[in-house]
């Protein structure tokens, strides 16, 4: 008997005791970065400075209430983890209550309190203060405290995405340090250049332009970080990043491809995995449907749904993407980026079909009367302008083969390469025929409003169909399954064209091959990195470092 | 002193110039420092025009030039726009960098080059005159950010003798000593040095090439010689002297070298200067940033040209007369 209580208590701890002697202890990770983060502190992560870079280092050092799981749908409250919150219940349709863990510390040693969430939350509600993430937070109608630990957040009306904006958006930072200072003030405090916060990594220093670097938080409520040494290395050129990776400078970075040939380079050295999750990234050419000299007036081709809609069948959209991502992009079906979780319930996107854009142009009235080449209706010819950023490579490229394609059934394409700052005020103002937009989507279905519904704040080629914005809102309201809604309306933007939606890529990301327990998540890969550890016996020099 | 005086007045309405005529061109280029903020991270425009508030930038021009040097006067440069810091606080942050490095490349430049350029000089003809001739006329038509990538490549990754790029090793102790920490700092800065030198110093050879070819005919050489001189302080006191004037004219046009240094050269080593910043600063329209970047190289080089012509006056009096 004694002996199978053994055997069993073997068999029973075997996992336990070999996942104790994989991890080596200490663990650093240099992470390659294209930005330094320079105000990694939650509210004050808004327009120019609304940065991955930011965003990412304030994930490590900030907690929120709780955090979506992978794959798991924004509408879905069952679709969530506890992070400083260790409950949560619904008071009714319209308040949310959650219970925070009373065992949270800021990097100072203060308990996190439920007085920290509602400050937090009042400054990110004030427009003057924080104006995107106030229109993000609209439809909170009030945050308060009840006791110490449990805050109630009320909304000013149903919807399917309360408890993603409730935990998505806002980062408790600490109010006993920060109350006291005026709000326009902070970014010039002390507390930017050191933040403290509560999550698994406490700032450790700064290296102006070269890196920012973290150490792990030993008492971190939810469990010891697994790397003791974070380190967040910048380079701004491409190159230089590459070259940190191969030169075995640093471990991680995001973003390897395109270009393709970075995955050959790295597969080489043999030291790194290309991991891939869901990108944020939709990248499209924009039909202006107003006349971009008088701008009260239809774009005298591109207001005919069946220009756009030839144009859209013209383009080999497959091969653009497979020319720039590998296998690492889809073309999307709708405005709908792989973050998105619409993507997996939208059906495919149309192939190319010249015939029937040729066909298209035909009924449209645009002939090739006088054998140039170029359509033409009227004496004018079918003949448009796209511009392009000059900072991007890749819309460069795609952007000519658009009008090689193009070209073969008779449009022709002028490709304009503006200066960035040129070409988003001419974005903006919507002085363009045709905009080659590139989009980082938040993982909410709701933000299709913005860019797609006749009012979007963000419409900037005045596209409108009155059943897509009604299909939008009602599915943004429903609580039970809107796929089927959202799915309508993606179908109607992809019948009336208003835009070629090219690609929706993967974030590649490449990780050196000594690191275990690797969890990358969309929107915010390292989001998990306090789970990873490195391998025993695989550890280098710099994974041997203890810090107290 | 008064010779002085006068170009220390100069300078100063020099200086002024560049940084109000930078202020107004910048603003009349097309493009919107916030307008950007539209297309990757979408913005509506009334949360624009809050950050415009904030910036001062829904100011008339005219407001905003006063805002400008009322801060300026106070070394308050505002906040930049794209990375949501004091301006003061970014440039004094990355001055040093582009110090180091800038100062560096002039040394081996100017140092080097003239001594390589003299000795060239010295041994005309040569075939020794002639290989070093030929090389650094071609290190002088090599692009630096192509030379660069090469010197990265081989000498950081395939060889792995020195970093790939940045200024510091991120994984040194706070607490190293101060002897490991500069020889990091070296090992860092030997790359983007050696790559910035071995562009410019083939102009600066060549310059002092021909002038010392010139003043060894000079008249004063062989009166020197005539007076049983030694070869060696003629040609290192003497000639050597007076070979110098166009190279401390190429001094003072390459000054803005130390504050600025080289874009591509600072992107490809990851240099954390603020040449780097200030093509940031121009991309973005981020014009706070921008103005405190101009006003620093502005000083620094019509500082800089100041000094040149104090080194004209010292090497040549008759400068100081004219």
């Amino acid at each position: 008997m004694r002996r199978l209580i053994s055997i069993l208590a073997a068999i029973l701890l075997l996992p336990i005791c070999a996942r104790l002697d994989a991890q080596a202890p200490g663990g650093t990770i240099v992470i390659v970065t294209g930005e330094q983060a320079t105000v990694p502190v939650p509210t004050l992560i808004e327009g120019a400075a609304g940065t991955r870079a930011n965003q990412e280092l304030a994930d490590q050092l900030f907690l929120r209430l709780a955090v979506r799981k992978p794959g798991r749908a924004t509408s879905d409250e069952k679709g969530y983890e506890p992070q400083l919150a260790r409950s949560w219940s619904r008071r009714d349709s319209l308040t949310l209550v959650f219970g925070l863990d009373p065992r949270a510390r800021w990097h100072d040693g203060k308990p996190v309190t439920a007085r920290d969430v509602v400050f937090t939350f009042g400054r990110a509600r004030d427009p003057q203060i924080a104006p995107s993430l106030a229109a993000q937070l609209q439809h909170v109608r009030d945050v308060r405290a009840e006791g110490e630990y449990r805050v109630v957040i009320s909304f000013d009306e149903v919807y399917g995405e309360q408890f993603f904006d409730a935990t998505y958006y806002v980062q408790p930072i600490p109010a006993h340090l920060l109350a006291s200072l005026p709000a326009d003030n902070i970014s010039r405090s002390d507390f930017v250049r050191a933040p403290v916060g509560d999550g698994p990594y406490r700032f450790v220093r700064s290296v102006p332009g070269e890196s920012v670097e973290l150490a792990a938080e030993p008492g971190f409520f939810l469990g010891k970080p697994g790397l003791a040494r974070v380190i967040f290395r910048t380079a701004t050129d491409p190159a230089a990043r590459m070259n940190l990776l191969l030169s075995g400078e640093a471990d991680a970075m995001a973003s390897v491809v395109p270009p393709m040939s970075n995955r050959t380079r790295l597969e080489r050295t043999g030291d790194f995995r290309l991991i891939t999750t869901p990108s944020d990234l939709l990248g499209y050419l924009l039909f202006n449907y107003r006349n971009p000299a008088d701008t009260s007036r239809p774009h005298p081709i591109l207001a005919d749904a069946r220009v756009r809609q030839a144009m859209t069948l013209a383009l080999d959209r497959h091969a653009m993407a497979l020319s720039q991502f590998g296998p690492y992009s889809v073309v999307p079906f709708g405005p709908v980026s792989q973050m998105l979780w619409l993507g997996n319930v939208s059906p495919k996107a149309p192939r190319q079909n010249v015939a029937r854009a040729r066909a298209l142009l035909r009924e449209a009235g645009w002939n090739d009367s006088d054998g140039d080449g170029t359509l033409d209706r009227g004496g004018e010819p079918l003949s448009l302008s796209l511009i392009v950023p000059s900072s991007s490579i890749m819309r460069r490229d795609i952007g000519v083969m658009a009008q090689e394609q193009l070209r073969q059934v008779g449009v022709r394409l002028e490709v304009i390469v503006l200066e960035r700052p040129v070409w988003q005020e001419r974005f903006v103002s919507g002085r363009f025929d045709v905009a080659f937009g590139a989009l980082r989507q938040v993982p909410s279905p709701s933000s299709l409003i913005d860019s797609w519904t006749c009012r979007g704040a963000n419409n900037v080629s005045h596209y409108c169909d009155p059943a897509v914005d009604s299909l939008l809102s009602t599915a943004i309201v429903t609580q039970g399954n809107a796929a089927p809604m959202f799915v309508d309306a993606l179908s109607r933007i992809e019948q009336d064209a208003p835009a070629t939606f090219l690609y929706a890529p993967l974030e590649v990301i490449a990780v050196h091959k000594r690191y275990a327990e690797v969890e990358l998540r969309d929107g915010s890969p390292w989001l998990m990195l306090w789970h990873w550890h490195v391998r025993r016996g695989q550890d280098l020099p710099r994974d041997r470092v203890v810090i107290h | 002193m008064r010779w002085l005086a006068g170009r220390v007045g100069q300078a100063i309405v020099t200086a002024a110039l560049a940084v109000v005529l930078a202020f107004f061109l910048m603003r009349a280029a097309p493009g919107d420092p916030l307008s950007r903020l539209g297309d990757e991270h979408p913005l509506t425009p009334q949360q624009v025009q809050v950050l415009r508030a904030r910036y001062g930038l829904d100011q008339p021009l005219t407001a905003q030039f006063r805002a400008f040097v009322a801060g300026a006067l106070h070394g308050d440069f505002g906040t930049s726009i794209q990375y949501g810091r004091p301006v003061t606080d970014l440039v004094l942050q990355r001055l040093p960098a582009s110090l180091l490095l800038g100062t560096t490349v002039l040394l081996i430049t100017f140092v080097l080059g003239s001594w390589l350029g003299a000795a060239q000089a010295l041994r005309a003809g040569s075939a020794t005159e002639q290989t070093v001739g030929a090389l650094s006329l071609a290190a002088y038509a090599t692009p630096s950010f192509w030379l660069g990538l090469v010197l990265a490549w081989l000498v950081g990754i395939e060889w792995r003798l020195l970093p790939a790029a940045g200024m510091h090793d991120p994984l040194l102790a706070m607490d190293a000593p101060w002897a490991t920490r500069a020889l990091d700092i070296a090992r860092h800065l030997i790359l983007p040095a050696l790559t910035l030198a071995a562009v410019n110093i083939g102009a600066t050879m060549r310059h002092e090439r021909s002038a010392m070819l010139q003043a060894l005919r000079e008249p004063f050489v062989q009166s020197a010689r005539a007076r049983g001189l030694a070869e060696r302080r003629i040609r290192w006191h003497h000639a050597f002297r007076n070979a110098l004037f166009p190279v401390v004219t190429l001094f003072g046009l390459w000054l803005p070298l130390v504050v600025a240094g080289s874009v591509f050269v600072e992107k490809v080593f990851a240099w954390p200067g603020l040449g780097a910043l200030a093509a940031d600063a121009v991309s973005a329209r981020d014009y706070p940033l921008l103005m405190g970047v101009t006003v620093l190289v502005s000083l620094m080089v019509v500082g800089g040209a100041l000094v040149a012509d104090a080194a004209y006056a010292l090497l040549d009096p008759r400068v100081r007369r004219a």
